[in-house]
């Protein structure tokens, strides 16, 4: 189903048009330079708000935003070894499981515009 | 005996079910359909609190309408849910869905509103006979296979249920559906029972299994009653059982992990699911007042937007016939709004300020800190980044926008994109003004989500989670979506028991022919002829089918009959 005029942006809708031109303008350049901000306003904001958690770890300046980033890079490194140990092919439960079966057409409306 | 001061709100559903059948099939019925949820709702809102209906059957008193703060709300949003279901199902004409949807939802809300156990116990085998009809509706081998594993596992949870029950009623001489400590067997087996349908660690599978084998309306359906019944079952039963805070606090990890490599989205929503429930299981462990109303309130919302979430990536399923993210990418393009619906989900579920996660979650998050319990908010804090990793990005990431797939999908169907649309105004609702969910909780809030450091410190733990998303998607370590799937505990019952069988039949099997050439020929022969008349196709066993031997008990009484008649 690969779409033949797949850079041909008249058959998309508003919407899709708008957001496309965004991506197509180095959308996810200025997303990321967007985070790096973002993350930088957020961690100088804690020196000027008062704190009141429940715990004294709470109170460190920029706790929460270091303990997001750590947890989140320790889950994706320990799901790359995690795979490596239960990744199985996709006909490993055979033909009782849904995993290979392809979703019977007629409950579907497929309908693309790129094919 | 009866005494009923209203029509309790499931017979609603079921009485409906005879009309839906009576119109013809198309736009008529599916606003039929509507219609129900939206007049039980209306109904069940205009209810005054009380035990409403009772029934005597035997020397049981059953309550069928125990109206109270609790089970309202959860009566109203399985209402809501009902209606949103059938509004993004708008589309089908296959009754058996049709039919199941609504049994499905008048079980369920039975089941909330059930003040005696017994009821609760018919009403909790209603939900998985109703329910699996939404897997075999796929009508595909692999499908009605899912469905028996998910038949078996969720009758099995009722026939536990029913046990408890009936111990329960054995030592106390009460049915009464009411607050029990986990002292005796028959609370143990009660509390297994309702284990089993809230996914608890272990017995979780059945939820990863069945979901992404369901039909592309049918999953959207199931994601929002059996597990949120079971919240209500244990908000009801077992407030303040402290085990329940180490086992919610397990929810909530380790289906992070699992989420983040499966290749098809709906089960990776199905992990998310046990992962949200974890949080409630362990707002319900806490006990106090704040903890059950974030339960409760979470519940709420993550019907909501898991519902939403189901709804996008169905759509993608229903437009491109495939929901993995292995093949999926870029449809953004062609499916903008389902894009931005999905994105509202993501938003809820991850927490971020504004959207519906964020006010109910930090009730439970609160209640975990007020209580003492350090590790345990670690680790919701932990989890609550995990929330972030999969449902928050990989769901909208990968499939609306990573790289282009190529696939250039027709955007939803209209009632489909109503139904979104509805759903995430309600979960932006929420996350905007709390107070009115909050007005409908068990006890009264006295809560303020929106203070500056609680704002702040969710955003930052969401934004430098996005960040590190960021950078290990550019420097390329973030793990890639392939196709394939991965063990999990549905490995026991899936391949190795009955592999094991397999090798204890072989066992049996060469043991039996060692004995046989052992045994003296003559013997060996009469042993045969035995064999030949009453072995397994033997003519004296020889299994006859039921109708001759219904014509043949016929037959009996009927000269049973005559002799007697003779004979007097």
């Amino acid at each position: 189903m690969q779409a033949q005029d797949k850079n041909d942006t008249a058959n998309l809708p508003k919407l899709g048009r708008v957001l496309n031109k965004i991506d197509s303008y180095n959308g996810v350049r200025y997303i990321f330079i967007f985070l790096i901000t973002a993350c930088g306003v957020l961690f100088l904001i804690d020196f000027f708000i008062e704190k009141h958690g429940y715990f004294t770890v709470e109170n460190l300046y920029g706790f929460y935003g270091f303990y997001g980033f750590v947890m989140f890079s320790g889950i994706i490194f320990s799901v790359k070894i995690l795979r490596t140990i239960i990744k199985r092919p996709e006909n490993y439960y055979g033909t009782k499981a849904i995993d290979q079966e392809v979703y019977p057409k007629d409950e579907l409306e497929k309908v693309d515009h790129g094919s | 005996m009866v005494h009923s001061l209203t029509t309790p709100t499931a017979f609603w559903f079921f009485y409906s079910v005879i009309l839906l059948l009576a119109l013809p099939s198309g736009k008529l019925r599916s606003s039929f359909l509507l219609m129900v949820p939206i007049l039980a709702g209306i109904h069940l809102w205009n209810l005054p609190l009380g035990n409403l209906v009772q029934v005597k059957l035997f020397n049981f008193d059953l309550e069928l309408m125990r109206v109270d703060k609790l089970s309202r709300i959860f009566g109203l949003i399985f209402c809501l849910a009902a209606f949103l279901g059938n509004l993004y199902a708008a589309h089908l004409r296959d009754t058996v869905q049709q039919v199941a949807a609504l049994l499905y939802a008048g079980a369920a809300i039975g089941a909330v509103f059930a003040g005696d156990l017994i009821t609760l116990f018919i009403y909790w085998e209603g939900t998985a006979l109703a329910s699996v009809f939404l897997i075999w509706a796929r009508r595909t081998v692999a499908s009605y296979h899912t469905g028996m594993r998910y038949l078996i596992i969720q009758i099995g949870s009722g026939v536990i249920l029913l046990v408890g029950v009936a111990l329960f009623f054995n030592e106390t001489g009460s049915i009464r559906f009411e607050l029990m400590t986990l002292t005796s067997l028959a609370t143990w087996l009660i509390f297994l029972s309702f284990g089993i349908k809230c996914a608890f660690p272990l017995l979780h599978n059945w939820v990863q299994d069945s979901y992404p084998a369901a039909t592309v309306t049918g999953t959207v359906i199931l994601s929002a009653f059996t597990t949120k019944l079971a919240v209500y079952a244990l908000a009801r039963g077992f407030a303040g059982t402290e085990i329940l805070i180490y086992i919610g606090a397990a929810m909530t990890l380790f289906p992070i992990f699992f989420a983040e490599i499966e290749n098809d989205l709906r089960r990776v929503l199905a992990y998310s699911t046990n992962n949200q429930l974890g949080f409630m299981v362990v707002g319900i462990g806490i006990g106090t007042e704040l903890s059950m109303n974030g339960a409760v309130s979470h519940a709420v919302a993550h019907i909501l937007f898991k519902s939403l979430l189901f709804m996008s990536v169905g759509a993608v399923l229903f437009r491109t016939g495939t929901c993995k993210a292995s093949e999926l990418g870029g449809v953004y393009r062609t499916m903008p709004r389902t894009a931005i619906f999905c994105l509202i989900g993501a938003a809820s579920i991850s927490a971020f300020p504004l959207f519906s996660g964020f006010v109910t979650k930090s009730l439970i998050l609160d209640a975990a800190a007020k209580g003492h319990y350090y590790i345990i908010w670690a680790i919701l804090l932990f989890a609550s980044a995990g929330v972030l990793s999969h449902s928050g990005i990989k769901i909208p990431y990968f499939t609306f926008f990573s790289h282009d797939s190529g696939l250039r999908p027709k955007e939803a169907p209209l009632h489909m994109q109503a139904a979104m649309g509805i759903t995430a105004f309600l979960c932006i609702f929420i996350g905007c003004f709390p107070s009115t969910l909050y007005s409908l909780l068990p006890y009264p809030v006295e809560y303020q989500a929106y203070t500056t450091s609680h704002v702040v410190n969710q955003l930052q733990l969401l934004f430098f989670a996005l960040l590190a998303f960021a950078l290990l998607m550019r420097s390329g370590i973030h793990p890639p979506e392939i196709k394939a799937i991965n063990l999990d505990s549905d490995w026991i019952y899936r391949r190795f028991l009955p592999s094991l069988i397999v090798k204890v039949k072989n066992l049996i099997d060469g043991f039996i022919f060692r004995i046989h050439r052992l045994i003296p020929l003559k013997l060996y022969s009469a042993l045969r002829l035995i064999h030949i008349l009453l072995g397994r196709e033997g003519a004296l066993a020889r299994v006859l089918p039921v109708g001759s031997m219904v014509l043949w008990m016929v037959i009996l009484l009927t000269i049973t009959l005559v002799v007697s008649f003779i004979g007097f």
